[in-house]
């Protein structure tokens, strides 16, 4: 699951995350580390001993390429897909206004994924605060009250709302009982797809992305039943994804409440099983 | 931001504890839904676990939530915004795409498994019967069964039924065990109630080699409870319309008014005009048993021994200014001006606030319609130092009251004689007794002149 263009991808948005604490820690002067370049590069170091920020960046970096081959193979708008339209057109201005807010969130999404970069206002708040946390037991910080107001101050800039994936899942709220139609690759695009799936299978966000990686093809066939498809559009989204391979047998005899239940059982690796 | 803030459903401010302070219907209403009081623990378990990662992070966050309130499904996407290092350092809440869905019919037999085992795990005695319902083995725990154990140690292999009392059936023991599961019971020295469970042990098709019964008490052991229990008996059974009839019937009367309104207003389609004044009074009668019920419901709380009201300052001005708001449209329609000459802050009483506004709604209800059209009704106020009084009086140009009908008026259920004016009779009797509960009274103070004029005593507010 780990490729160059993953690593890369790793490796740059790590150093951003950096980058960005270090922006909010007050210039050093002379005799400390001599330039803040040197600061980033040891805090990235820091961030990337972390196995579960690691992983939420891996998830991302995933859903960046997974997003651009789908444009690449398929021809899918990385931004702007046919459902998406149609909920910014939608007659109820409440949905229109969400959508257009989801809109701009994705595009800015895309275009820091090119330059490998992740705002840490995109960041869910537990991982948020793990990073933080990391961040704060950096050796390279001398001073903890520093550490402390930094922390402070990318705490109280923060806003789940305000991030992607909180814009997208009130967009798939909104959608009320029609989020089934966002479970279709071609006509709604990889992240409302990714949403929608997590929405409509009690998942968080990133398990859902994870899936549709390719070698997760149980995975993602099971999360797609669960979310209520029925053989033949589950096979469009394999054919849709990873045209080489095929989706598993049989999956007409699983019903839906038992792939729920087989989902809710499985955990994966990198992420913790949640208790419920 | 701006266009946000329109979306909203419902705002909510919870403290430092988790507790609710303060919220919007909706978010009441589910919360109450959920078991929970104003101010009170947040009861929506979803809710209470956001507010918590909120607090606890100190980060903003949002999320989509979904609650079970006992009949609908509510969902909605929910923003919590923790309130660091300011009063009370809890969370303010946001709610938006607020909506509610009948929630999916549960599987009937999950739902009796289920019931199966939270019967099993709460029996405070079981027993293991054979196909005869006689007692093979039992387990007796609750500590006030202690004559019931001893009577099935000494009477080994007797029937069950021999040892409690079934409520109403007097029919020969043991019955069908199917008509025994769930029967209410009364075990020997306990004073609680029960009721017993019956499963059948052995294959479902075909009879059944056994059974297993479990008794159930209704609420737990409570030695210090005791006393207490039996002295509050009576009252409960006293307050069975506010308590059980009033919410049963709230929604079907509801259901009529509104089918009724749909046919009178031809909003299904034309029909003839009769059958529209029909449906008008179909509408109206429904609206006057719901009256009424919600009189009886008040006439149940005034009437219980225990009735107290809270004592807190209240503005009599600012009362009577709400009566006349919630009043308005009555007055309208009659070209009613309603004439308010008192001052805010001026006469400031020592009563419940809830309480007198409900005299006043009721007062000038009653001067609304028993006065003609393009008249007035007025709303005076009056501090008395001496006698440490604060009054109001609520007077109309109507046909006014007869002496001999002055004190009668105040009595339950008394109509005057009138039959059909969507009256109970009840509405002055609950308005006194409600007085007389804060140390006041309400009287006529201009019996045989015209125009009515009913004034509400009080007493001063003395506190500051």
């Amino acid at each position: 699951m780990v490729s160059d263009a993953v690593l890369a991808r790793l490796r740059g948005m790590l150093n951003d995350v950096a980058a960005q604490f270090a922006a909010r820690l007050p210039d050093e002067g002379e005799g400390a580390l001599n330039s803040s370049a040197d600061q980033v590069d040891a805090l990235a170091k820091q961030l990337a001993t972390d196995a579960s920020l690691l992983g939420y960046l891996h998830t991302v970096a995933i859903e960046g390429l997974l997003t651009e081959r789908l444009e690449q193979r398929a021809s899918i708008d990385p931004i702007l897909s046919p459902l998406w339209q149609e909920l910014i057109a939608s007659t109820d201005p409440m949905i229109a206004e969400i959508a257009m807010q989801a809109l701009a969130a994705q595009s800015r999404f895309m275009q820091a994924q090119r330059r490998m970069q992740h705002p840490m206002g995109e960041m869910p708040p537990d991982t948020l605060e793990r990073a933080l946390e990391v961040l704060a037991r950096a050796p390279s910080i001398s001073n903890p009250a520093d550490a402390e107001r930094a922390i402070g101050l990318l705490k109280s800039d923060y806003d789940e709302a305000e991030s992607r994936a909180g814009q997208i899942a009130r967009l798939v709220t909104a959608m009320r009982g029609g989020t089934i139609v966002a479970l279709e690759l071609e006509h709604a695009g990889f992240a409302l797809f990714a949403s929608a799936l997590a929405d409509r299978t009690a998942q968080p966000r990133e398990r859902a992305v994870l899936a549709c990686h390719k070698r997760q093809g149980a995975r993602l066939a099971l999360s797609l039943r669960a979310a209520g498809l029925d053989t033949a559009a589950i096979e469009r989204q394999f054919l849709t994804l990873e045209p080489e391979e095929q989706a598993p047998y049989g999956l007409t005899n699983l019903s839906v409440e038992t792939a729920r239940a087989l989902l809710l059982q499985s955990g994966t690796p990198g992420v913790q099983p949640e208790l419920s | 931001m701006e266009r946000q803030a329109s979306l909203l459903a419902a705002r909510g401010v919870t403290d430092d504890r988790d507790r609710l302070l303060s919220a919007d219907d909706p978010l009441a209403d589910l919360h109450a839904r959920c078991g929970g009081t104003l101010p009170g623990t947040l009861a929506v378990p979803e809710l209470l676990d956001l507010v918590q990662q909120g607090r606890r992070l100190g980060l903003k966050i949002a999320r989509e939530f979904s609650a079970f309130d006992g009949v609908n499904m509510v969902s909605g996407f929910v923003r919590v915004h923790p309130r660091d290092g300011e009063v009370g350092g809890g969370c303010e809440l946001f709610i938006d795409n607020w909506q509610s869905q009948v929630a999916p019919e549960p599987n009937s037999r999950d739902t009796a498994q289920r019931l199966d085992a939270i019967d099993r795990a709460c029996a405070e005695a079981t027993a293991r019967l054979d196909r005869d319902q006689r007692v093979q083995i039992f387990d007796v725990t609750g500590p006030d069964l202690d004559l019931l154990r001893e009577a099935l140690s000494q009477f080994r292999g007797s029937v069950w039924t021999d040892h409690v009392s079934i409520e109403g059936m007097a029919h020969r023991q043991p019955m069908h065990w199917r008509l025994l599961d769930g029967a209410r019971c009364r075990l020997p020295g306990s004073q609680r109630s029960w009721r017993a469970r019956l499963l059948p042990v052995g294959q479902s098709n075909g009879a059944p080699l056994g059974f297993e019964l479990f008794l159930v008490a209704d609420y737990p052991f409570d030695a210090d409870a005791l006393d207490a229990e039996s002295a509050s008996a009576e009252q409960t059974h006293t307050q069975i319309i506010g308590a059980s009839v009033t919410p049963v019937l709230r929604q079907p009367i509801a259901r009529i008014i509104a089918n009724a309104e749909t046919i009178r207003s031809r909003l299904a389609g034309p029909l003839r005009a009769e059958y529209s004044e029909y449906a008008g009074n179909i509408a109206s009668a429904g609206q006057h048993l719901g009256g009424l019920l919600d009189d009886l419901a008040d006439l149940e709380v005034v009437e219980a021994s225990d009735f107290s009201t809270a004592r807190e300052p209240v503005d009599m001005g600012d009362a009577a200014r709400r009566a006349a708001g919630i009043m308005g449209v009555r007055a309208r329609a009659k070209n009613i001006e309603l004439n308010l000459p008192i001052p805010e802050g001026s006469h400031i009483a020592m009563a419940e606030f809830r309480r007198v506004l409900q005299i006043l709604i009721n007062l000038v209800g009653n001067a609304i319609a028993y006065s003609p059209h393009n008249s007035t009704v007025t709303v005076a106020a009056h501090t008395a130092v001496d006698e440490g009084t604060v009054s109001l009086t609520v007077s109309d140009q109507g046909p006014g009251i007869a002496e001999d009908q002055a004190e009668r008026i105040f009595n339950k259920f008394e109509r005057l004689g009138r039959e059909n004016d969507g009256g109970s009779g009840l509405g002055l009797y609950i308005s006194s007794r409600l007085a007389s509960a804060m140390e006041g009274q309400l009287g006529v103070t201009n019996a045989g002149e015209p125009g009515a004029a009913f004034r509400l005593t009080l007493p001063l507010n003395l506190s500051d």
